[in-house]
């Protein structure tokens, strides 16, 4: 029983890292119903500049505020360049595009940071707490990624539901034609959206970075655990994300705990697939995935 | 006057003969290019197979996949677990022959295609590319998960049988048992496109249409290791078959095939005869299998898969089922992956999910966008380009004398790129921009009439 109290503890950091990206693509997929398959590769690159940032400046909070801001830029400039352009109704090519741009930003990264896996600095204790007489498998910095992503879903949730803001973005997400008339600047709430979410995933980047390492491809699997967690919270969902993707942290860590961590993105394959079987369009919403 | 294209079987008749040509001509100029560029041939063929299933997935049925390099996963493992275990085809006792694992691996194919295609024909959009992203990264773990059947992450070796006589050197290559490896002259070492001098290399070989009927194909364990083909024990490292080190690694992006890696497979021996060989099984296979995709989307299967995509509803209104079309679709493509990925693997005479992981599917999406994901065509261009572009990207950052880490993500950097270009300009890819090219200057030459 101790073990597995030490599995779901563990789990929790990396589920809520999961729970921010996935969170990202539900925000995308709210405004503009594309799901960027970027995100990742966005991610990436600003967790990138952050590192850049630290080792320059030596602090973490200066880091974090630069990924936030970069995260933001980069996310407009996918939204401006790539998708705005693609036609509404070519949902394959707005698809195969934002993988363009994933391919793009990899390349680009593997030239702009040349050398491989690189460490990312712990910026704290990463290593288990000591409390009653054992050391538990959370450690400060879980803490500090949970609170993190609680805030986020804190002030997003604030957003969404107490400002005017929000209530544009609700109203262009739900029907934009509508939204137009009553006053609503469609194209910029969306353009707000896609620099929000991008921010949003940065933060996953530079909290993911230091429990693992980061290179051009090292977030490849968060992409594919991320877009689970998304569909089966129903794509549309803020709770969705979070929940589903705390939960699938949780499942991700037991797996690997009580059998090994090659299980883990076939556990992963088998819930999505499963979810599509059952329920695709997913838990927490009322839209319709299924055409047939 | 009677139509001849409307005889019954003449659709049928004129594929056969295009398919038939181009097959030809393809035989004749692996004949007479050297090695390498039988290599990137073969490689070029290979993508091609494979994307033709990707033209009726995404081109056709309008049915975006992210995961038809695992799909070619399943058939290159069928084919490397078949060939290693099997001396004999089960129940029926007969003599265990290469192409039965070919026909293994695209039965494995149908059957994963049916499973995907059950579980994704009732998904839009992002669901189904998320789910075939999901194959294309879960498929290569389960490889890993079970090292002792499949190998883990070395994967599995093969020794590529292929027929003896045929292509073998005649003279060439008795001076080089004599001389150290490291100082063969360089011109006998391909590089790049230097045509070799020696032409009768090509010459005496066997006709190239026997190549894959049964009784020259030996068996697989009857078969010499490559290199003892060449009659020598003379020959220094005879293990032949590209290096490993041209295997593509995780990011399997094409660019990672080495041309120097395969110059020195090329300097090693045997390999003079084996990319010929790789070739010619490479376009025999490309061949038979876009002469069934031409057929079907010539015929009345490609119109169903246009009709579904084009509207569900109305396709449904006209007696089609879409669920149906969709499955179908899915089952072809994973059929023709399956395939390419026997034939990939006998190319690199190795399986492993290094090979085709999801770098694999990516680049094959990308092969077919840039080349026109509406008709098969369109598979060919981007076969070519997965091949030719990474070099010629390669080529012009390695003129400039730029440092490696910027050389070597330039042709994906050039890829990501263009496949944003051409979503947003020309959706139809370069074959679809020439077609249209080509009508303007039509409609605008008989205007000008």
């Amino acid at each position: 029983m101790t073990t597995f109290i030490d599995y779901v503890l563990g789990g929790l950091g990396s589920g809520a890292i999961i729970a921010l990206m996935a969170l990202a693509l539900v925000l995308i997929w709210r405004s503009t119903r594309v799901v960027n398959f970027a995100q990742v590769g966005q991610a990436m690159f600003t967790t990138f500049i952050a590192l850049s940032i630290q080792t320059w400046t030596g602090s973490w909070y200066i880091a974090l505020i630069g990924a936030l801001a970069a995260g933001a830029v980069l996310g407009v400039i996918v939204q401006y360049l790539v998708l705005r352009p693609v036609k509404r109704n070519d949902t394959s090519g707005a698809i195969i595009a934002t993988f363009g741009v994933l391919i793009a930003l990899q390349a680009a990264a593997g030239m702009i940071w040349p050398g491989g896996s690189q460490a990312f600095p712990q910026p704290f204790n990463n290593s288990g707490i000591e409390f009653a007489g054992r050391v538990w498998p959370i450690s400060i910095y879980d803490f500090v990624v949970i609170g993190i992503t609680a805030l986020l879903v804190l002030g997003l949730t604030l957003l969404f539901t107490k400002t005017s803001l929000g209530l544009s973005m609700r109203a262009a997400a739900f029907n934009p034609e509508v939204a137009k008339l009553s006053g609503v600047r469609v194209s910029r709430v969306l353009t707000f959206g896609w620099a929000l979410a991008g921010s949003v995933g940065a933060v996953a980047g530079i909290l993911v970075a230091p429990v693992s390492t980061i290179s051009p491809n090292s977030f490849d699997i968060l992409l594919v655990y991320a877009f689970t967690v998304a569909v089966i919270g129903g794509l549309d969902s803020l709770i969705g994300a979070i929940s589903i993707g705390v939960f699938t942290g949780l499942i991700i860590s037991l797996v690997s705990g009580y059998s090994d961590s090659g299980n883990a993105p076939v556990v992963a394959l088998l819930l999505l697939a499963l979810n599509l079987i059952l329920k695709p369009e997913g838990i927490f919403s009322h839209h319709k995935a299924r055409s047939v | 006057m009677v139509n001849l294209l409307r005889l019954p079987g003449a659709r049928f008749l004129s594929h056969l003969a295009i398919v038939f040509v181009i097959w030809a001509a393809l035989m004749r100029i692996n004949d007479g290019i050297d090695p390498l560029m039988s290599y990137y041939l073969a490689l070029a063929a290979m993508y091609a197979t494979a994307m033709f299933g990707m033209v009726i997935l995404v081109g056709l049925s309008g049915q975006v996949s992210l995961g038809n390099g695992a799909l070619m996963a399943i058939g290159g493992y069928v084919f490397a677990l078949t060939s290693l275990n099997w001396q004999t085809v089960p129940i029926l006792g007969w003599q265990w022959n290469p192409i039965w694992s070919m026909i293994f691996a695209g039965f494995g194919g149908i059957a994963v295609g049916l499973i995907i295609g059950w579980i994704g024909a009732r998904l839009r959009g992002p669901y189904l590319a998320g789910l075939t992203l999901g194959i294309a990264v879960g498929i290569p773990a389960i490889a890993t998960r079970f090292p002792e059947i499949f190998g883990g992450e070395t994967g599995l070796m093969l020794t590529v049988p292929y027929p003896t006589g045929g292509y073998a050197p005649t003279v060439e290559l008795a001076p080089i048992d004599e001389a150290p490896l490291d100082e063969v002259p360089l011109e006998q070492a391909p590089l790049e496109q230097a045509p070799l001098e020696q032409a009768p290399l090509d010459t005496e070989t066997a006709g190239a249409g026997d190549m894959l009927t049964a009784d020259n194909f030996p068996s697989a364990e009857s078969s010499p290791a490559a290199g003892d083909m060449l009659t020598a024990d003379n020959f220094p490292s005879a293990e032949s078959a590209p290096s490993v080190s041209a295997l593509p690694s995780d990011v399997a992006l094409p660019t990672d095939i080495d041309p120097i890696a395969g110059g020195d497979a090329l300097l090693a021996g045997g390999a003079f005869v084996l990319e010929r060989w790789q070739a010619s099984l490479a376009v025999t296979a490309a061949c038979i299998i876009g002469f069934l995709a031409l057929n079907l989307v010539r015929g009345r299967q490609g119109r169903v898969w246009r009709a579904v995509r084009d509207d569900e509803v109305a396709a449904a209104v006209s007696g089609i089922s879409p669920a149906g079309s969709k499955i179908s679709a899915f089952v072809v493509s994973s059929f023709f992956a399956a395939i390419a990925g026997a034939v990939f693997a006998q190319i690199i005479s190795y399986v492993g999910p290094g090979a085709f992981g999801l770098g694999l599917s990516l680049s094959l999406l990308v092969g077919v966008v840039l080349g026109g994901r509406a008709s098969l065509g369109g598979a060919i261009i981007g076969g070519v380009l997965l091949v030719a572009l990474p070099q010629l990207v390669f080529n012009i950052a390695g003129d400039r004398g730029w440092p490696a880490n910027v050389t070597d993500n330039a042709p994906n950097l050039v890829y990501g790129l263009l496949v944003v270009l051409v979503v947003l300009i020309a959706p139809g890819g370069i074959l679809g921009s020439l077609k249209d090219g080509t009508r303007r200057l039509l409609a605008k030459s008989r205007s000008a009439k």
